[in-house]
C-alpha cells in the first residue's frame, strides 16, 4: 500500500514509448488499488463508544502494525524504470529540489551570520562606552580625594569650622530660650477658656467636643506650615481653635484670611 | 451513510481531503485558510464541519477523507462534548493512525475552562495524537497549518515510507 504514483513533469519532449510505458505503469497500480479497495470495503469496522475504545483500539493497532511490520520485511527494492528518458527526469528533479533546500539553508545561514555580526558590533560599542565611563568616574573619584586632603591637611579651617560650629550652638540656645519665653508668655496671658462647670452649660450645643488648643500649639501649626511650604501657607481652622483667639491673630496682623475661603488662616510673612 | 469510513471511496489522483471538525467556525476559516496558502505539491480540500454525522445528502459528492482533525476550544466547555459526541460517528478504522486531536486557545490559561487531563486521557484513549496551539497568533498558525498539512500528507499515502500509524506513533508522548 505505501507504493506511490510517479510524477511525470509536464514535458512533451519524451518519446512515445517512454509516455506509454509510465501510463501502463500507471493503469495497473490503479487496478491493483481498486481491487485493494473493494476488499477494503467488505472488511469496514463499526463505530466505537468510549469504553470499547479503551479496549479495543490498541489490539486493532497492534495488529495493524504486525501486518505492516510483516508487509516490509516481505518487501524488497524495485527498479522503477530501466527508460533512460524517465530516470534522466526523475533525476533532474530531485537534483532541483536538493538544490532548493541547499540555497534555502545558504541564505537562512548568512542572514543568522549577517545578524551576530551586528550584535557583535553593537555589543562592543557598549563595551568601550561602559570602560570610558569608568575611566571617567574613577578619575573624578581621585581628584576629590585629593581636594579632600587637602582641605583636611590645612590647620586654618578646622578652626574656623570649630568657630562656625560654636556660633551655630549660640544660635540654638537662643532660640531655644525665645521659644520658651514665648511659651510661658502665652500661657500666662492668653490662656485656654475654663471648662464651665454648672450643669446646664454641659446641655447647651456649644459644649465644645474637641479639645482646644492653647494658643502655642496653633501659632506653631502656622508657623510651621509657612515655612515647610510657603507656596501654601494656608490651614484649615477647625473646631480646636477658640474662635476669640483667631480673632485675636487676625485683629493684630499676625495671622490673615484666605481671600476666597473664610475657613483657612496664614501666618503673615514677617521674614519676608 | 451517517459512519465516516476511511476506504469506502477510491481517492482522487494527487490530492489529499482534510476534514475539520469543530464549533467555532472562524477559527476553523482561518485555519483552512492558512493551510492552502502553504507551498505544497499535491492539491488540497479541505472540508469544514461543526459536528459529525455529515449530512447524507451530499454523501456522494464528498472524496474520501485522508485525516479528521477535531478542533477543541479550551474556554468552551461545549466544543469538548460536541467532538465526544462526533466521536461516535467515526468507524474504528479511521483510529489508526487518521485522527488528530487540536487544542486550540492555549494562549489565554486564564480563561481556561476545559481540563487538560480531560483532554489527555481523550487522546490515551482513542489513541491519537494530540497537538496544541493558539490559533490567534500569526506565527503559531502558519505552523501549526505546516504541521498539519504534513500529517495529511502521510495519512494520504504521499510520503513513500511513512505510514499513517507508524507516525501517529511518533508523535505520541511516552508516559
Amino acid at each position: 500500500m505505501a507504493k506511490h504514483f510517479l510524477e511525470i513533469p509536464g514535458e512533451s519532449i519524451f518519446p512515445l514509448d517512454a509516455k506509454e510505458e509510465i501510463l501502463e505503469e500507471c493503469e495497473s497500480f490503479w487496478k491493483q488499488m481498486e481491487q485493494c479497495q473493494s476488499t477494503l470495503k467488505l472488511l469496514e469496522t463499526e463505530t466505537l463508544t468510549e469504553s470499547d475504545a479503551q479496549f479495543s483500539l490498541p489490539v486493532m493497532q497492534m495488529k495493524a502494525l504486525r501486518a505492516e511490520y510483516n508487509q516490509w520485511q516481505k518487501r524488497s527494492p524495485e527498479i522503477i524504470s530501466t527508460n533512460p528518458d524517465v530516470l534522466f527526469a526523475l533525476g533532474k528533479k530531485e537534483l532541483q529540489k536538493v538544490k532548493n533546500d541547499l540555497e534555502m539553508v545558504l541564505s537562512t545561514v548568512q542572514s543568522k551570520n549577517k545578524n551576530l555580526e551586528e550584535e557583535l558590533r553593537r555589543e562592543q560599542q557598549w563595551y568601550e562606552e561602559q570602560k570610558q565611563l569608568v575611566d571617567t568616574l574613577s578619575r573624578t573619584e581621585e581628584e576629590t580625594k585629593n581636594e579632600v586632603e587637602q582641605l583636611s591637611d590645612k590647620s586654618l579651617n578646622t578652626s574656623a569650622f570649630h568657630e562656625q560650629r560654636k556660633k551655630i550652638l549660640k544660635l540654638k540656645r537662643y532660640k531655644k530660650e525665645l521659644l520658651t519665653a514665648l511659651g510661658k508668655f502665652l500661657e500666662e496671658h492668653f490662656p485656654l477658656p475654663e471648662e464651665a462647670g454648672s450643669a446646664e452649660k454641659k446641655n447647651s450645643y456649644e459644649d465644645p467636643a474637641v479639645e482646644l488648643k492653647p494658643l502655642h500649639d496653633i501659632l506653631e501649626i502656622l508657623i510651621r506650615k509657612l515655612m515647610s511650604t510657603p507656596h501654601e501657607p494656608y490651614v484649615p481652622i477647625d473646631d480646636s481653635f477658640w474662635p476669640p483667639y483667631i480673632e485675636l491673630l487676625l485683629r493684630y496682623g499676625i495671622a490673615l484670611r484666605h481671600p476666597e475661603n473664610p475657613c483657612r488662616i496664614r501666618l503673615e510673612a514677617f521674614h519676608a | 451513510m451517517a459512519v465516516l469510513r476511511p476506504f469506502d471511496k477510491l481517492p482522487v489522483l494527487n490530492t489529499a481531503s482534510l476534514l475539520l471538525v469543530g464549533s467555532d467556525q472562524r477559527l476553523q476559516q482561518e485555519l483552512a485558510q492558512a493551510i492552502v496558502k502553504e507551498k505544497k505539491s499535491s492539491n488540497i480540500s479541505i472540508h469544514l464541519a461543526t459536528s459529525l454525522p455529515l449530512s447524507s445528502e451530499r454523501d456522494h459528492l464528498r472524496p474520501r477523507i485522508d485525516l479528521i482533525v477535531f478542533m477543541i476550544d479550551i474556554k468552551n466547555k461545549y466544543s469538548l462534548k460536541n467532538v465526544k459526541a462526533s466521536l461516535a460517528h467515526v468507524a474504528a478504522s479511521f483510529f489508526l493512525g487518521k485522527v488528530c486531536f487540536l487544542v486550540t486557545g492555549v494562549g489565554r490559561v486564564n480563561y481556561c475552562s476545559v481540563e487538560i487531563n480531560s483532554i489527555w486521557k481523550l487522546g490515551e484513549v482513542y489513541c491519537s495524537p494530540v497537538l496544541f496551539c493558539e490559533l490567534e497568533l500569526e506565527g503559531i498558525r502558519v505552523a501549526t497549518a505546516q504541521r498539519l498539512l504534513r500529517m495529511l500528507q502521510i495519512c494520504a499515502g504521499h510520503v513513500p515510507g511513512v505510514s499513517a500509524l507508524s507516525f501517529s506513533f511518533l508523535l505520541r508522548s511516552s508516559n
